[in-house]
């Protein structure tokens, strides 16, 4: 009953002892495949780089005509974020670490409606069926979602290039604002799906994002510095890691000295939520 | 460990309220092709699913390629291929790549030559590079099994795999059904509600009704439990029951609206006495069923296979009366 007759060529299997069996494989081919499904679809290249940049060009240039004082007595109190006069040059360059820090938010929204996909389509038993875990599908729909978010760095650098904004910082600062923006598009992939796990319904995303995604920018520092807002939405902010985010962004973009804590604090978040989201989906997430 | 390719103990199911799967026992032998047969919602895939370890039984046990269900179930994943009803493939991917995310999944390390080989057998060579979304249907339920049959596994579940395709590339898939289960030796379960189907791909086959198994045995076997052919008959005139029941060979009538069912033993003998007794009654309609699985079904349950879990008004009161009448 092995199968392995009518003169055809065998296939070897990776030995196992117990019920354990190892998930590197299994990981390779479904985070593969995210990524190839993502670059093959024209659309949603346009849409995850299209979307930050209509950001950055329409509501960065609402502030285009306001004197630079003005903008400075805006955005420079003392708050968490203590940006101040002598290094920001517009409102575009406070903007764009705090639109690339919000636009995270959209992956994880992404990363869920891929999974209910593959539960309607009947994708996921056939994942399911072979001996890959539910924390392996998980794991590999987080990071493969938090990567496609990391496309829309370079272009959004490079828009804001053009829209005139001077981008200070090293090469070791950029690379730790990448890993910054990962952690915060890992950590809200995380949440996103370990929410959306049982569901099958087109609409879960959708609504939870719209839910999640709102209160999270503007309770904030990606639009706007918190010491203008009210002591409770300064509370959300402080706990908010979006602020943490285009914090990390601002001090590598205006000032070219990021407080590196910053950094710590988003990693942790994403330690968290993929642990939390690890433990749901493996009791939680459905085959359909 | 067990040498049954599937065995299962008092095996169940219940979705709340509703027993899905009710106290199922199977042994199937290794290298066969079992068929389950019943109407759509007897509980066919419910099976599939729990002795692929996909969903968790009530109560019960299993064991799929010697391996315990509940117990090794990544041991039983890595031994079953799987060709569902709808056919599940990645449209985005090519045939290739397809193959590449199922050894993927598989933990298949050397598996290209079996690929090129599985994709030659099947015909599917020169559209290896295409995205499987171009695919026709007939290619596509290829390439699942080739998907299937990629890691060599010793038990394949085919949940209704020709339910939707057209009469031939059925008929061609049936052969190719058939060639997997005697060239590459592996044991199939294959779920079905055509007759037709079951009769001419398996070996051994259980009928199932409401989550139960009732009856088990080769067509052949089964065919056999049914004595008698069945006459339907509908008239011009209206004819006297006791009529009827004087023709030679008639065993049983039973009065349905109009028409009449006769359960007589052989209707090639009984047809002419038939003919000739109601000459000025005129017959309008006469149908005759042979021994079949589907009288088989309808003998059991009073159903037929393809009306699901409907009742059928005179035929159940009458093939019901009929098996009460016997035992």
């Amino acid at each position: 009953m092995s199968g392995e007759n009518n003169g055809m060529s065998a296939v070897s299997k990776k030995t196992t002892s117990g019920d354990m069996i190892g998930q590197g494989s299994q990981f390779t081919g479904l985070y593969y495949r995210e990524l190839v499904k993502t670059f093959r679809n024209p659309l949603v290249i346009l849409i995850t780089v299209v979307q930050p940049f209509m950001w950055l060009a329409f509501f960065g240039s609402s502030f285009a005509n306001v004197p630079l004082y003005n903008v400075h007595l805006l955005l420079c109190n003392n708050g968490l974020d203590t940006v101040c006069d002598a290094d920001l040059k517009s409102y575009t360059q406070f903007l764009l670490p705090g639109v690339l820090s919000t636009s995270m938010l959209a992956v994880g929204m992404f990363g869920s409606m891929s999974t209910i996909q593959d539960k309607r389509f009947g994708f996921m038993k056939r994942i399911l069926i072979t001996p890959t875990s539910k924390a392996t599908v998980y794991l590999a729909k987080t990071l493969g979602s938090a990567t496609r978010g990391l496309v829309q760095i370079p272009v959004m650098v490079v828009a804001a290039l053009a829209f005139g904004v001077t981008i200070g910082g090293n090469p070791l600062q950029w690379a730790g604002w990448a890993l910054a923006l990962f952690f915060l598009g890992f950590g809200m992939c995380c949440m996103f799906l370990a929410v959306t796990a049982s569901s099958t319904d087109w609409q879960t995303p959708g609504v939870i994002s719209n839910f999640i995604t709102m209160p999270l920018m503007f309770a904030s520092t990606s639009l706007f510095p918190q010491a203008n807002f009210p002591t409770w939405m300064q509370t959300i902010s402080n706990w908010n890691p979006v602020s943490y985010s285009a914090l990390f962004g601002r001090g590598v973009v205006v000032y070219g000295n990021p407080n590196w804590a910053y950094l710590g604090y988003l990693a942790i978040f994403a330690t968290l939520m993929v642990v939390i989201g690890t433990i749901v989906a493996s009791r939680y997430l459905k085959a359909e | 460990m067990t040498e049954s390719a599937i065995l299962t103990r008092g095996m169940t199911k219940n979705f709340g309220k509703l027993v899905a799967v009710d106290h199922v026992d199977m042994d199937v032998p290794s290298g066969i092709v079992f068929g389950l047969l019943g109407p759509n919602g007897a509980g066919k895939t419910t099976i599939i699913k729990l002795l692929t370890a996909l969903s968790e039984m009530t109560s019960g046990e299993a064991w799929v390629a010697g391996y315990d269900v509940h117990l090794q179930p990544m041991h039983v994943k890595e031994r079953v291929g799987w060709v569902a009803a709808e056919v599940i493939l990645d449209d985005e991917l090519s045939g290739w790549e397809n193959l590449w995310l199922q050894a993927k999944l598989q933990r298949l390390s050397e598996w290209k030559d079996r690929a090129e080989e599985l994709l030659k057998y099947f015909q599917l060579s020169d559209r290896k590079k295409d995205k499987v979304g171009t695919y026709s249907t007939g290619m596509r339920k290829k390439l699942e099994i080739a998907l299937a049959l990629l890691h060599q596994p010793s038990v394949i579940f085919m949940d209704e795999p020709t339910i939707g395709l057209d009469p031939n590339t059925r008929r061609s898939l049936w052969e190719l059904i058939h060639g997997v289960n005697k060239e590459f030796g592996i044991t199939i379960l294959l779920t079905s509600h055509y007759i037709e189907e079951a009769d001419a791909l398996c070996d051994q086959i259980s009928i199932i009704d409401q989550g139960k198994f009732v009856a088990s045995g080769s067509p052949k076997d089964l065919k056999a439990k049914v004595k008698a052919d069945f006459v339907e008959l509908e008239t011009s005139e209206d004819v006297d029951e006791v009529k009827l029941r004087s023709i030679p060979g008639v065993s049983e009538v039973r009065s349905q609206g109009r028409a009449w069912i006769l359960q007589v033993a052989s209707a090639e003998e009984v047809l002419p006495h038939i003919f000739s007794t109601l000459k000025t009654e005129g017959i309008r309609r006469i149908n005759v069923e042979k021994p079949s699985l589907e009288t088989v079904f309808l003998n059991i349950t009073g159903k037929r296979i393809d009306q699901g879990g409907s009742e059928v008004h005179d035929y159940r009161k009458f093939y019901g009366q009929i098996r009460r009448s016997r035992q």
